[in-house]
């Protein structure tokens, strides 16, 4: 049963064990290090001529394509196209009130885990050592490079302005949310997700009900807060908190009665905006669902198992486009509803049944990992089963995939383009439209679809640099 | 806690099904569209001449105009319309399912959409039909030259079909190359990858002209028309009363053309013309179509005549109007609208 | 526990314990509740769809898969429009797995000489093996489909048909390879009157060709001889196979691509549209950029006192590889990889990009052309599926296989 070697390290693509590797890090004088790792001998020092020989070509071809003869004029004149497509332009403040709104819950964000680690660390008796600004400006440098592109075809201030704006709303947040005493870590996170349904209702145009489950979470803070109150008598505290709990949800309710009416389609939702919009909220819902899949997969009710097991392998057995042509034409009708839903929701909800699949298996491939000890150990002190899962096996089986799950979150923000097939205007179908105008009909055809790789690939490259950060510092698979 | 976490969610959920409002059934879509205050329109976002949108992301063209004569029409204000970008195999289904209220999307009327797809076509906006074009250097001239060719062809359109039908029956063996839209077409059509373009001759001109405009090769529209592609506003089978409406407020631009008021003059008529006194609602006169008396005035002052239309939008992709089967039928086209008395 | 218990009747157990509280019975009638539960809500589901679709008219029957299609399709002369939907289905199939094979065949080699780079000891080989993986696997292939239609095509150095480039053959009048940026020509092989005999001896030449390595492997156990059964099995092979050709008088013969007289068209050879092409060397290049990451896992994977055990007995660094690193680390690679191939079929359905007609664009096509979608994308789903059912059920048992001879 036990591995030969001790490994530090699981591939998050392939989800394979490597053993350590020692890394020589002394640092070499110039001359020393050519010789050692590029004229090593005869055939690598013919390698390294040759391939600097064709990397010199292909970089000057490169370049001289970037900033000589590059038409980026379809890109420069439409840039709110791609961003945001059709979108009413007089609700535009509405996208910039988002960008600010998740610029903060961003900040919240890291600023909680950095308060949570913080925390540990001082339980542990450790100390907690802050990265170099170096190392996270590489971090996120596809990132960065993304948002000095778009900046550069700007021709107007606002971006600039957005941009500085929304990194101090989220730095302050951050600022505040570090120092934060360790043990309101889980305010934190119940005000992020708060925040990101707020930011969610402002681009919606209050449509709907995300007041409500907006609600959600605050509530159940304001529910937490009140439960420490230990002057009060434990009953009357108990009714205290759910009053005060409710409280906020009828609030909440009747800001929704009040306000709701002003409404932008979620269809609207159009450009780069709806690639990001659409990742996000399926994968928002997709860990829910695929964690139940998993757990049902490795239940020990045969019923429960048979029927995970069929809708993961059904689900994994056919490419998302046959899901998204689904939601096209007739996912809608599954339901008993005559108002159709919009194609928006129907395309998420089939984003989100397909990655729900793969995350049941990758958080499968975690529950396996777990040893067979831990839940013998959790049952020998008369835990109950739902709470040995929850308790002992669910935490160390999520730590060891957030990798994996990275991974599987990056491919379906790559899997919205997919969205350009059924017609949604998402970055592609921007383009497609600029392709359109008399100006551009058969210009820059090429520099568009460039453009749209790399807005693709700076999202992904930061998000799997960050994948990579997280399991380094959660030492997955160490011990 | 979690007692009352899950305590929350519940309540939440019981809110939400309580918020979705039930659609009464039996109702026409002109009340409900009245209701809404939005005329919710299916159209195309990348057809030169009929739909293209611009960076501040305004809609514009031929089939958008009629949209926005629809709004004027029903709702009095011509902006009170949402496009919806649709492709081109889902769009019955997006009008069958009630996502779209009006389908303006170059369809052409064929005997199986109007049965088989449930949707029931109006009146014809524009008379078109499906043609080549090959690059002039070529020197092609008729469909026999085309034998073996390459042709690049729109996929899930009528122009398919057309194409297949037509070669097939003359016997000459073609290969389509089927896309999935202009964007990818047109780089390849002018690569050489394709011997020839067929599409409606609307387009094919609007392509000649950017072509020839950007300094490309010459390009030829052969003479021969191989199809009867008439397009028009589509609606849902089943539902008399909106059709009512679209149709005559559409037909209304063509009414305004004939009695030779545009926008410019049909707020201010001054005549006696009971015809004409009766077209802009001025006698009380009201057939019970469900629209607003003044609505001629309000589709022609807004958006303006069918001539105001058709130059304002195809004109500019280099098709001429006198002459052709869009003229008005006093000139020996084919526009000719039932009287409005 | 320490406590002396006494064995109850059986009887006065089971009248002690209440049904309700009864782990057994609570199990089963959990599990009967979650299956109710389930079944009720697909038919509450399914009922809906039905009724709607009959409140719209949209037929459900099936009927419309043997009705003529009534369009032809892409780079397939042999399609007539009168053939029926299911034969429009066969052609989809057939050219997914056209796409799909060669562009395993590509993924698996370029992935494996990139995966290895990246361990290179050459920093400047392994630096351009990691851009290549961190350029490849953060672009979506739809975006990288469309944009090798461009590069090798549209855009591309290939001149048009009609002055196709074409290669000859050594020196010969045969024209081995015709480019353009349309269709490419290649060689192929045509299968004479007599070809069924042929198939027998191949079928013989195979049989021959197992029974040898098994031969070769059994000596090797018995003698200690180094079996090379691969180089013996495949020499078997190719001796007999060739010599039924002979035998037979030519079983196949060389049919040359030529471009027709009015160019429009190659005759003969085997001919590969645009479409096709972009869409396996894309796919077979995106999915490298996975496989090359399964490999550099795998390697690594590999203990470091294989390596160290190659070096004392001073194996060269190919031989180390050859013999000692790779056939470990690719026995590691295999699940994860046969998931990255099943994964490239599936995107072979974003072939639809660059008009290549295998089985969803024709799908798509058919149902712009007024077939209905819910039982056209019901069979397009279900073809999907029955391929990776078939794959991932073959996989299980070899991952069984493999498990029981290890451990």
């Amino acid at each position: 049963m036990a591995t030969e070697t001790p490994f530090t390290h699981i591939d998050p693509d392939t989800g394979i064990a490597i053993p350590e590797v020692d890394v020589p890090s002394q640092k070499l004088p110039p001359g020393e290090w050519l010789r050692k790792n590029l004229f090593n001998n005869w055939y690598n020092s013919l390698i390294t001529v040759l391939l600097t020989i064709g990397v010199a070509y292909v970089s000057w071809r490169v370049l001289r394509f970037v900033f000589v003869t590059a038409k980026w004029e379809p890109v420069r004149e439409n840039l709110t196209l791609i961003n945001i497509g059709t979108y009413p332009r007089d609700e535009q403040w509405r996208v910039v009130a988002q960008v600010l709104i998740w610029s903060g819950a961003a900040g919240l964000g890291i600023g909680a885990a950095v308060a949570g680690a913080k925390f540990r660390a001082l339980q542990a008796g450790m100390e907690y050592v802050v990265d170099p600004a170096l190392a996270k400006v590489k971090r996120y440098s596809g990132l960065l490079l993304l948002g000095l592109v778009f900046l550069g075809f700007t021709k107007t201030f606002g971006p600039l302005i957005l941009t500085v704006v929304s990194l101090a709303v989220a730095y302050a947040l951050y600022w505040v949310a570090s120092r934060v005493a360790g043990h309101n870590v889980g305010l934190l996170w119940a005000g992020v997700a708060a925040l990101m349904v707020f930011g969610f209702q402002i681009v919606s145009g209050f449509f709907g009900m995300g007041w409500l489950w907006m609600g959600v979470p605050i509530a159940a803070a304001v529910y937490s807060v009140i439960g420490r109150n230990e002057t009060i008598e434990p009953r009357r505290l108990r009714l205290i908190q759910i009053g005060a709990a409710l409280g906020v949800l009828v609030v909440l309710f009747v800001v929704y009665l009040v306000v709701d009416s002003v409404g932008v389609e979620w269809d609207e939702w159009e450009g780069f905006h709806l690639n990001l919009l659409a990742a996000a909220i399926a994968i928002a819902l997709s860990f829910p669902l695929g964690l139940l899949l998993a757990l049902g997969r490795r239940s020990s009710f045969p019923a429960l198992r048979i029927m995970s097991t069929t809708y993961i392998e059904i689900i994994r057995g056919v490419p998302l486009i046959s899901l998204l042509l689904m939601a096209q034409f007739f996912i809608g009708f599954f339901l008993d509803t005559r108002t159709p839903l919009s194609l928006f929701t129907r395309a998420t909800a089939a984003m989100t049944l397909f990655t729900a699949a793969y995350v049941a298996e990758i958080v499968r491939g975690g529950l396996q990992a777990v040893p067979k000890g831990q839940t013998e150990a959790g049952n020998s002190v008369g835990m109950a089963p739902w709470s040995v899962t929850r308790l002992i096996v669910l935490p160390q089986a999520l730590r060891a995939v957030i990798p994996a799950m990275v991974g599987q979150f990056i491919s379906l923000f790559k899997d919205t383009s997919l969205l350009l097939i059924i017609g949604k205007i998402e970055i592609l179908g921007a383009r497609e439209i600029i392709h359109g105008q008399e100006a551009y009909r058969g210009f820059g055809i090429a520099e568009t679809l460039v453009f749209a790789a790399f807005a693709f690939w700076a999202v992904s490259f930061t998000m799997s640099r960050e994948s990579q950060r997280l399991e380094r510092k959660l030492g997955v698979g160490e011990r | 806690m979690k007692r009352l976490m899950i305590g929350l969610v519940a309540l939440a959920m019981i809110a939400t099904a309580c918020g979705g409002d039930d659609d009464g059934g039996g109702t026409s879509l002109l009340d409900t569209v009245i209701e809404r205050d939005e005329v919710i329109c299916g159209g195309n976002e990348t057809l030169p001449g009929f739909g293209v949108v611009d960076d501040a992301g305004n809609f514009s063209g031929f089939d958008i105009d009629f949209c926005r004569v629809v709004a004027a029409g029903v709702l009095g204000d011509s902006s009170k319309v949402r496009f919806v970008p649709l492709t081109a195999e889902a769009r019955f289904t997006a009008l069958q399912s009630g996502e779209i209220d009006l389908l303006i999307r170059n369809t052409t009327w064929t005997a199986t959409r109007d049965g088989q797809e449930g949707a029931n076509f109006l009146f014809t906006t524009f008379y078109d039909g499906q043609g080549l074009m090959v690059p002039a250097s070529t020197g092609f001239t008729t469909l026999e030259d085309l034998a073996d060719a390459n042709i690049c062809v729109l996929t899930g359109t009528t122009t398919e079909l057309n194409l297949t039908a037509v070669f097939n029956a003359r016997g000459i063996p073609f290969n389509p190359v089927q896309f999935e839209d202009n964007t990818q077409l047109r780089p390849a059509y002018e690569a050489g990858q394709c011997n020839a373009w067929t599409s409606d001759a609307s387009q094919l001109a609007a392509f000649k002209a950017t072509i020839e405009g950007e300094g490309g090769d010459e390009q030829f529209i052969m003479a021969e028309i191989i199809s009867k592609e008439p397009l028009g506003p589509v609606v849902a089978d089943g539902d008399t009363a909106w059709a009512q409406a679209v149709e005559w407020s559409v037909m209304a631009t063509v009414q305004a053309w004939e009695f030779g008021l545009d926008s410019g003059s049909i707020g201010s008529y001054s005549g006696t013309s009971p015809n004409i006194l009766n077209f802009i609602g001025d006698g009380g006169f009201n057939p019970t179509l469900g629209l607003p008396s003044d609505f001629a005035v309000q589709v022609v002052s807004q958006v303006g005549n069918y001539e105001e239309i058709y130059n304002r939008n195809i004109i500019p992709i280099g098709l001429q109007l006198t002459g052709s089967p869009n003229d008005l039928w006093t000139n020996g086209g084919l526009m000719y609208v039932p009287p409005y008395r | 526990m320490s406590q002396t218990t006494l064995e109850p009747p059986p009887d006065v157990e089971s009248e002690q314990i209440a049904w309700y509280r009864n782990v057994e019975t609570l199990r089963i009638v959990g599990q009967v509740a979650a299956v109710v539960l389930v079944v009720g809500l697909l038919f509450w589901l399914f009922n809906n769809l039905l009724t709607n679709l009959n409140r719209l008219n949209i037929n459900t029957d099936f009927g419309f898969l043997s009705r003529p299609t009534n369009f032809q399709i892409s780079f397939d002369e042999g399609f007539d429009p009168r053939s029926s939907v299911w034969q429009m289905v066969l052609v989809g199939i057939k050219n997914t797995f056209l796409a799909g094979i060669v562009g395993i065949i590509i993924a698996s080699i370029v992935g494996l000489v990139i995966g290895i780079a990246r361990l290179s000891s050459n920093w400047l080989v392994s630096r351009l093996a990691t851009i290549y993986v961190e350029a490849f696997r953060n672009i979506p292939p739809l975006v990288i489909i469309i944009f090798f239609g461009f590069a090798i095509f549209t855009f591309g150095p290939f001149p048009v048909l009609e002055e196709a480039t074409q290669i000859s053959w050594f020196g010969s009048d045969n024209t081995a390879l015709v480019l353009s940026n349309r269709v490419w020509g290649v060689p192929s092989l045509i299968a004479e009157d007599n070809v069924g005999i042929f198939w027998a001896i191949f079928v013989f030449a195979i049989v021959a060709a197992v029974g040898v390595a098994i031969y070769r492997t059994r000596l090797s156990d018995r003698t200690g001889v180094l079996h090379h059964r691969v180089r013996w099995a495949l020499g078997t092979f190719a001796i007999i196979a060739l010599a039924g050709h002979f035998i037979v008088g030519g079983a196949f013969s060389a049919s040359w691509p030529v471009v027709s007289e009015n160019g429009r068209r190659i005759d003969n050879g085997f001919v590969l549209n645009f479409g096709y092409i972009s869409t396996t060397v894309a796919l077979g290049l995106y999915t490298a950029s996975h496989v090359a990451e399964i490999i550099r896992g795998s390697i690594l994977a590999v203990p470091k006192g294989q390596s160290e055990a190659a070096n004392a007995i001073a194996l060269r660094a190919f031989q180390r590889y050859r013999y000692i690193v790779l056939p470990q680390a690719l026995r590691i690679a295999l699940p994860p990889t046969i998931n990255q191939y099943l994964n490239l079929i599936k995107n072979t359905s974003l072939g639809i990009a660059v008009s290549y007609a295998e089985i969803t664009l024709l799908t798509k096509t058919s149902i712009g052309n007024g077939r209905p979608a819910p039982q056209s994308i019901a069979v397009l789903m279900a073809v999907y599926l029955l391929f990776s059912l078939t794959i991932s059920f073959l996989l299980n048992i070899y991952n069984r296989r493999i498990q029981l001879v290890e451990r």
